[in-house]
């Protein structure tokens, strides 16, 4: 056991009057500095100003593309079932592509019932869903905009990951010509 | 046949038992049997690929491998093919390194060229290969990245993937019902077992030889059988896929209702698995008198009507005035049951004739021939209850008797009797009848024909109890897919039209009780869930 003992406090501190007078300076101060000396506070004004995101903070999901465009989650449900919130609906149907077996036609994340934990993210076995696109603000007029379906999952920019191999991948990057001629090599 | 496998045979609760040593220790088990089910009969699973308990044992994957004292030292054999003997000394994975490791060994072969598709199989989850593996399994993968999978299977079906591995047909289509995906298939031959020796019908055939086997229809042929579906059961891989059930959804995610097939009078016991409020597969429930582990594709497949075409919810009111007034009138009211009509819902139906008194008459019946068993699961006959009506002296074959007399009524109430649809031509004369009230789940052709029709539940949304042809008295529980909620059971709206509404299925089963003396024994919640065989039926 640790015991803490407290400082007594000096017939300064015990007056009151000298240390309120004190407290209200300092917030003084710091109003004064944000007017007249802005740049030097360690606060951002959001929205003028943006916080820099790192790729590794969760944020809004985006579903990975193979080179042909198509999204490359195969409708495991592994994330949904991985998913302690219980926001993710998925439903698959089969491929039109003799390679591919399943196919997800359905894939609704709710977002607002979303606590951003990344367990699907780390749930998925073929690296489908991500949450680096860095996108923290959400945004919309009725609930129902806040579910992100399909097409908003798959609707991202491979210019926007510059630096991450698989995104460049999908249709638009710099390495989908490649990846599209391995992608579809001839298959019986 | 070129093969010739023994049936297993199962232990029962008249086995006599014997002694034999497992692990060093005494235990008494059922002596009649083999190994692997007298070790089940004492609580120790034995991890098993190709024996099903109504398969002929085959033998062919060892992954059931144990140690049996023998007269040359401890050697390995395979539980599912070796008869208890009194006496006999076997060493489990508890006890001998040796049995772990070939069961170890066992299952990494098996998965060498296994695909990595549980995530898009739809048996994950019920997989035996998955269950061995957490089992008997848990190895290191020595696979080397670099090789891959090589899978050898149908030549005709092989390709070369993205990453140069060598693979195999992913959707064989074998017939109107199944795919096969190749990878999956372990060779343990229980599919063709069962076209061979359950459905009769040598359509599958194992091809090839060592790892290059492969499962495949003769040429030309398809799988295409009344039982085929029951391959994809049998399988304990996620080789054969039944297309109806093709990735509509993840096993887990479902609910399973234990219930009675009410469209054959085996009451082939079945599993309802539901989710999100409606069905969306049918599994035969094992049941070692009735079904076993089979079950028909009309039985199975019937799921997909059974939230079409609905009728209504109704006020019961207008029902009642009718009845009513026939009362005070004193025409006379034929009552008619269909053969999926629930011991509780023939309960109320008399107690509604005894409240009308003479001028009500029972009818029952259908109108659909009735065919001959099939040994399978299947007893021909579209009245589901035929025994039932038979126990609670409820007429289950007359009607051509209302037919002839249909101008004697004034009222012809049907409950789950379609007959204008089994057999227009000879229900026409019931037009004669000027009210028809039609007790129906379905707003089917009677229903249509009908003055008055009044949605009901369906068999698999109810509480209730049926007679199977074997004398089995079977217990259906209800499937929470009933489409509105309105809707009630047949027997509460009887018994509300007789003036004394059941509250519940078993208060009906009681008043069953004293219409048949079979049943007053007995309560609703005693059924077992494999059914109670009676004696001294009416039949
Ligand atoms: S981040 Fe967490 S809560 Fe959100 S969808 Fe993924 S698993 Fe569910
Ligand atoms: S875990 Fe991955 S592949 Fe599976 S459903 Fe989710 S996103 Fe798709
Ligand atoms: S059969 Fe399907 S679920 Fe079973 S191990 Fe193979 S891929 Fe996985
Ligand atoms: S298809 Fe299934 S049941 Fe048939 S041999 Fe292969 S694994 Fe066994
Ligand atoms: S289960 Fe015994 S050898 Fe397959």
């Amino acid at each position: 056991m640790r015991v803490i003992r407290q400082k007594p406090m000096t017939l300064g501190e015990r007056l009151y009057i000298f240390e309120a007078l004190r407290g209200l300076w300092t917030t003084l101060k710091h109003a004064a500095r944000g007017l007249f000396r802005y740049e030097t506070l360690p606060t951002i004004s959001y929205p003028e100003g943006k916080p820099e995101v790192r790729n590794t903070y969760r944020a809004k999901h985006r579903l990975m593309l193979r080179p042909d465009g198509t999204p490359r989650c195969v409708a495991c449900g592994m994330c949904a079932a991985a998913c302690p919130a219980h926001c993710i609906f998925i439903e698959a149907t089969a491929s039109d592509d003799p390679r591919i077996e399943k196919r997800v036609m359905r894939f609704d994340i709710d977002h607002l019932t979303c606590v951003f934990c990344g367990l699907c993210v780390e749930a998925c076995p073929v690296d489908a869903l991500r949450m680096d696109t860095k996108e923290m603000v959400f945004e919309h007029r009725n609930r129902d905009d806040f579910v992100a379906h399909l097409y908003d999952l798959t609707n991202w920019d491979p210019k926007d990951y510059p630096d991450d191999e698989q995104s460049q991948v999908a249709p638009g990057g710099t390495k989908n010509a490649e990846a599209l001629r391995v992608w579809g090599m001839e298959v019986k | 046949m070129s093969n010739y496998y023994n049936m297993p045979k199962l232990p029962t609760e008249n086995s006599p038992k014997v002694e034999i040593f497992v692990d060093d220790k005494p235990v008494m088990v059922p002596g009649d049997t083999n190994l692997l089910e007298a070790l089940k009969a004492v609580g120790i699973e034995t991890p098993h690929v190709c024996y099903h308990p109504y398969l002929p044992v085959s033998g062919n994957c060892r992954q059931c491998l144990v140690e049996q004292e023998g007269p040359r030292g401890r050697m390995l054999v395979i539980a599912c093919y070796t008869p208890v003997a009194p006496g006999m000394k076997i060493y489990t994975p508890a006890s001998s390194a040796r049995v772990k490791n070939a069961r170890k060994a066992t299952q990494e072969f098996m998965l060498v060229n296994h695909p990595l598709d549980c995530p898009i199989c739809d048996k994950a989850g019920e997989c035996t290969l998955q269950e061995n593996y957490m089992e008997a399994g848990q190895n290191e993968s020595r696979m080397r990245p670099e090789y891959g999978k090589n899978y050898h299977g149908n030549p005709a079906h092989q390709f070369i993937d993205a990453k140069g591995q060598l693979r195999g047909g992913k959707h064989v289509d074998l017939g109107p019902r199944v795919l096969l995906d190749e990878e999956r298939c372990v060779q343990c031959d229980r599919c063709v077992r069962f076209m061979r020796s359950i459905a009769g019908s040598e359509q599958l055939q194992l091809a090839g030889r060592a790892d290059h086997t492969y499962i495949t229809t003769f040429p030309g042929e398809k799988l295409d059988h009344e039982y085929d579906l029951c391959v994809t059961d049998v399988c304990p891989v996620g080789a054969m896929t039944a297309k109806y059930f093709r990735f509509q959804k993840r096993v887990w995610l479902l609910s399973h209702t234990p219930t009675i097939s009410m469209d054959d009078s085996l009451g082939a016991n079945i599993w309802l698995d539901h989710a999100d409020g409606r069905i969306y597969r049918v599994m035969p429930r094992c049941n070692p008198e009735v079904n076993r582990s089979w079950l028909s594709n009309t039985s199975r497949l019937a799921f997909q009507q059974f939230d079409k075409n609905r009728l209504p919810a109704m006020g019961f009111r207008v029902i009642q005035e009718v009845i009513s007034e026939t009362k005070s009138v004193g025409g006379k009211v034929a009552l008619v049951a269909g053969g999926a009509c629930t011991i509780e819902d023939l309960a109320a139906l008399r107690m509604l004739k005894d409240s009308l008194g003479d001028s009500a008459e029972l009818f029952g019946g259908t109108f659909k021939k009735v065919g001959a068993p099939d040994g399978i699961a299947m007893s021909g006959d579209p009245m589901a209850n035929r025994m039932g009506f038979k126990l609670m002296g409820v007429p289950d074959d007359n009607l051509a008797d209302l037919v002839k007399r249909a101008g004697e009524f004034k009222v012809l109430v049907t409950v789950n009797a379609d007959l204008f649809g089994e057999d227009a031509a000879a229900a026409s004369a019931l037009e004669k009848i000027p009210s028809r009230i039609a007790l129906s789940a379905f707003n089917d052709a009677t229903a249509a024909k009908a003055t008055l029709a009044f949605g009901i539940r369906h068999w698999s949304e109810i509480q209730g109890s049926m007679v199977n042809s074997l004398n089995i008295l079977q217990k259906l529980n209800a499937c929470p897919v009933c489409p509105d909620e309105k809707l009630r059971p047949a027997y509460e709206v009887l018994s509300e039209l007789a003036g004394a509404k059941f509250g519940c299925a078993s208060e009906a089963f009681r008043q069953a009780g004293a219409y048949a003396p079979a049943l007053s024994g007995l309560t609703y919640d005693s059924i077992k869930s494999t059914g109670n065989l009676l004696e001294g039926g009416n039949a």
